[in-house]
């Protein structure tokens, strides 16, 4: 393999905002994650839990409520007062309605999904009617004292349940006016002073209504007659969340202390018709507030404050237990925030309202194998780039030679060349943006510098040449039949001929730059492609998708390699195949055209196609051979799979030269320590 | 208390005085008076100055000249009309001032406001909006309100802020900044309620270095907390410190040239 030096890089200060919402959607097997800074994310659960799609945040957008209503459409509401619905095909936000009732607290959709009921701060509960392209304003519902803060409808339709402050009520659909009014007991470790904030609660098909409040208790009580039937006092902080499974034998709660509960319908005793809901499992995956929780038909899902995103199969739902059945917790990015530039030795980092260039380090010792090198010259933090207005970066690029870098907002296309006089750096923006260039999901530049490929989110792929300080569009590849999906990867050759693009469904489309032409379409794979490169001399495409798998595809020849063929014919190792996190990056050795050199979150391996593959029963993690191994042992072991696990947790990992990696790390004690606190624990004996 | 000093009454004591030096008056002085009772502060002022006047010239032991009648009433009437005239010329020159001063700020205004061609495209464009979709779009409704509210209320100052149009370009948006504070208030004040909520006096949080320190302070072998350094304490004495140092580094390279 060789040795190399490796620039271990520490300083992105990388912290992911927290969760505030989830919605499940069954149909689709959909998760939609919505984030403190505005931004939703769309998961495919059975994609492997691959972040498919993403909705870039704003800053005055603070989603409070999201949810699904019929036909896939995803809708969000927040403290600004308007209800969003997101295009899901063409990735950008359809419309937003202003509700009028100031800041919205909740909202759920209907059972049957054509109804969309939403909680206000002014105590107004209203009613939208959900149309073909739009939602439309029905009626308000009985104003209460206080703002809404949970809403919940039966499962018929026909009643709500709305929580507020230090009381619960329950409204008759068709009437509009509220039927029972709920007090809620303030006791809060023997205090009452605090208000009680009903931040859950959940109908039942019975009539029964839980709440959750921020007193810790989980409440029963009888819609019918509006009294308090049971009464559970699971923790000494809030509960923040609940969800019930669409059999309505179980349901999840989330507290501030970062413990969730599994409640279960039991019989009381084992032949018994009568049943009563009992905490059974109580799971502990957080650090902080769990602020959301969802109940999907075989797993428990919950998100926070902390930023993970946990998925718990439940064990007595799974039918097959194998690796599917175990916990997943989501917590680095499914794509890359780190553009790098070889020449010059610059890494850019991409953050949610800046960019931060920085020139890597570098030393003059030399060492054995595991050594850490003194640096002699330390890492310089060049630039500091805010970005103007309040959206969130989607994407952003430098160029190989270090001297354009370009970034994309929703509403436009910046594009800035860099000019470097000794150890001096100036910038300078290049004006007047053409329209067409806004809202980019993914930007790469050429090897050579000179070409900037831009994929938009309408689906179509812009050629823009750069020379000297200034642009020209030379062409723009039309979208392609297949819809047009998120997640948009691009790869471009080191000679410049070749470009390809993922992210519609028909699959990867490899243009001829040259010709400005559809060269070939590499066929579809029913799993996502999470990242993509194409080698230096052979322009072999290297596809790697959700599910581990691997493919090259030759682009001159207009087929798959043989090598390729022979590893989908024996199978990947199924150590390999159970990996958590996607491959986000791939690169290859300039001198040696057998090396694949790709990364997850926990390790990095180098593949090297001239040796055997190795099968199930061969260990796939090869520990470091000893050297005083004889020869025969090394070679049985040794298989095409060279796998490390010494830099972890992993965000970017590349080859700079010949005899030297780049590695950013971001370890999660550094992201855990730039969070907002916790809860207080007592533990005994501190 | 202050004993405060016997002021000198103003006016009616020496009017008073002059009253009885000023017996001799003339004529003329009189139709004045007479003329003048519209102002008769300026009169009651007037007369010491006058009287003054006349004051110095009775020491000449001259016979106080005589006119006729006519004559002074001409001359009475001519005063009068100057007066009057001038009264008229400086309306007149206010009028004007006034007047240049509201077309000035007319045209300033208009400066201001955006273009007629897309006033126009705006209020078309919110009527096609109601046109088009007669059900209860309360969004709509609200809209076709604040276009009449703004055309209303053009003479106050309605500001347009962000431009996001309407029409087909779809590029701009014309918003009413008294609806965005208000609507920025609101939303401030639901925000410092979720935060008073979580994080505000009454909820058992701690910082997360002790939070993670716990483990630490159970193990057999204790270790130090996550956060040994407070690195925030006292940043402003070390940058004093540091400038301190730089100056004094100066100092000394000058100092030993």
């Amino acid at each position: 393999m060789g040795e190399f030096k490796v620039h271990r890089v520490r300083f992105f200060n990388y912290v992911p905002s927290g969760i505030r919402c989830v919605a499940y959607n069954n149909q689709s097997n959909r998760l939609a994650v919505s984030r403190t800074d505005g931004t939703v994310e769309v998961y495919n659960l059975s994609a492997n839990y691959f972040q498919e799609k993403f909705f870039p945040g704003h800053e005055s957008r603070a989603t409070e409520a999201l949810c699904w209503a019929e036909g896939q459409r995803l809708f969000s509401a927040g403290l600004n007062g308007e209800i969003m619905e997101y295009d899901l095909q063409a990735l950008n936000i359809k419309y937003a309605v202003d509700a009028f009732g100031g800041p919205i607290w909740s909202m759920a959709a209907s059972p049957s999904g054509s109804q969309l009921l939403v909680g206000c701060e002014d105590g107004s509960v209203k009613l939208f009617q959900i149309t073909p392209d739009k939602i439309q304003f029905e009626r308000n519902f009985d104003r209460q004292k206080s703002r809404i803060l949970s809403l919940s409808w039966h499962p018929s339709g026909t009643h709500i349940a709305a929580g507020s402050i230090d009381y619960i009520s329950v409204f008759d659909v068709k009437s509009g006016s509220a039927v029972h009014k709920m007090i809620v007991d303030r006791q809060y470790m023997g205090v009452s002073k605090r208000k009680c904030i009903v931040w859950g609660v959940a109908f039942l098909s019975d009539g029964t209504v839980i709440s959750v409040d921020s007193a810790g208790k989980v409440q029963f009580w009888d819609s019918a007659t509006g009294t308090l039937v049971n009464s559970h006092l699971i923790a000494n902080a809030d509960v923040q969340s609940i969800a019930v499974a669409e059999q309505e034998d179980s349901f999840v709660v989330g507290t501030a202390e970062g413990t969730v509960f599994h409640f279960q319908l039991v019989p009381v005793t084992s032949n018994s018709s009568e049943k009563q809901w009992v905490r059974t499992k109580p799971f502990q995956h957080h650090t902080h507030d769990v602020r959301t929780v969802a109940h999907s038909p075989t797993a428990l899902i919950s998100g926070g404050t902390d930023t993970h995103l946990v998925i718990r199969p439940l064990m007595e739902k799974v039918e097959v237990k194998n690796y599917d059945a175990a916990l997943r917790k989501i917590t680095f990015p499914h794509r890359r925030l780190i553009s790098c530039s070889k020449k010059r030795q610059l890494l850019l980092f991409q953050f949610a309202h800046h960019l931060e260039l920085w020139r890597l380090g570098s030393t003059v010792a030399t060492g054995k194998n595991g050594d850490t090198l003194p640096l002699s010259k330390n890492a310089d933090h060049l630039l500091h780039l805010k970005t103007k207005g309040p959206e969130n970066i989607i994407c952003s690029c430098i160029s190989p030679c270090g001297s354009w870098i370009a970034y994309s907002t929703v509403s436009r296309f910046f594009l800035y060349r860099l000019n470097y006089e000794h150890d001096n750096i100036s910038l300078k923006r290049v004006s007047k943006m053409p329209p067409f260039l806004r809202s980019a999901l993914q930007i790469l530049f050429s090897e050579d510098s000179t070409k900037l490929f831009v994929a938009s989110n309408q689906g179509a792929l812009h050629i823009v040449q750069l020379s000297g300080g200034s642009f020209k569009h030379l062409h723009a590849f039309q979208p392609q039949s297949g819809t047009v999906e998120a997640m948009c990867l691009l790869a471009v050759s080191s000679d410049g001929n070749w470009l390809a693009a993922s992210g519609t469904s028909a699959g990867v489309h490899v243009y001829n730059v040259k010709q400005l032409k559809l060269h070939c379409t590499v066929p579809a794979y029913n799993f996502p492609v999470t990242a993509m490169a194409i080698a230096p001399n052979t322009n072999n495409l290297v596809i790697a998708h959700s599910d581990q798998q691997v493919f090259e595809y030759s682009i001159p020849d207009k087929q798959y390699t043989d090598w390729s063929r022979t590893v989908q014919k024996q199978g990947f190792h199924h150590l390999w195949l159970q990996r958590d996190t996607p491959i986000t990056h791939i690169s290859f050795h300039p001198k040696r055209p057998m090396h694949i050199l790709l990364h997850d979150a926990y390790m990095f391996c180098i593949i090297d196609k001239s040796l055997p593959l190795p099968n199930d029963r061969t260990l796939l993690y090869n520990p470091f051979p000893p050297t005083n191994e004889s020869d025969v042992v090394r070679r049985r072991t040794a298989h095409a799979f060279k796998i490390s696990k010494i830099y972890k947790p992993l965000l970017f990992m590349d080859l700079l030269d010949e005899r030297t990696l780049v590695a950013v790390e971001r370890p999660l004690d550094d992201i855990i320590a730039q969070l907002p606190p916790p809860i207080k624990k007592k533990k005994f004996g501190t | 208390m202050v004993q405060l000093r016997p002021r000198a009454s103003r006016a009616p004591s020496s009017a008073e005085a002059m009253v009885d030096e000023g017996q001799p008056a003339s004529e003329e002085e009189e139709a004045e008076h007479g003329l003048l009772l519209g102002q008769p502060s300026s009169g009651a002022a007037a007369e010491p100055l006058e009287e003054d006047e006349e004051g110095d010239d009775e020491f000449d032991d001259e016979a106080p000249e005589e006119l006729t009648f006519a004559s002074a009433q001409a001359e009475a009437r001519e005063e009068e009309r100057r007066v009057r005239e001038t009264v008229r010329r400086d309306k007149t020159l206010l009028k004007e001032k006034r007047k240049r001063r509201e077309e000035l700020f007319i045209e300033q205004k208009k400066r201001k406001l955006l273009p007629d061609t897309i006033l126009e495209k705006l209020t078309t464009a919110s009527q096609t909006n109601v046109k088009k979709s007669p059900g209860k779009v309360k969004e709509v409704n609200l809209q076709k309100k604040n276009e009449d509210r703004e055309k209303g209320n053009d003479s106050k100052k309605v500001k347009v802020q962000k431009v996001q149009s309407v029409s087909q370009n779809k590029s701009y948006l014309a918003v009413r900044l008294k609806d965005q504070d208000l609507r920025d208030s609101r939303q401030q004040a639901a925000q410092a309620f979720i935060h008073n909520s979580l994080y505000g006096p009454g909820t058992n949080r701690t910082t997360v270095s002790k939070f993670l320190s716990l483990a630490n302070k159970r193990l057999p072998v204790k270790k130090a907390a996550v956060q040994f350094l407070n690195n925030a304490w006292g940043i402003q004495k070390k940058q004093n410190a540091k400038r301190f140092k730089r100056r004094w580094m100066v100092r000394k390279m000058k100092t030993k040239k």
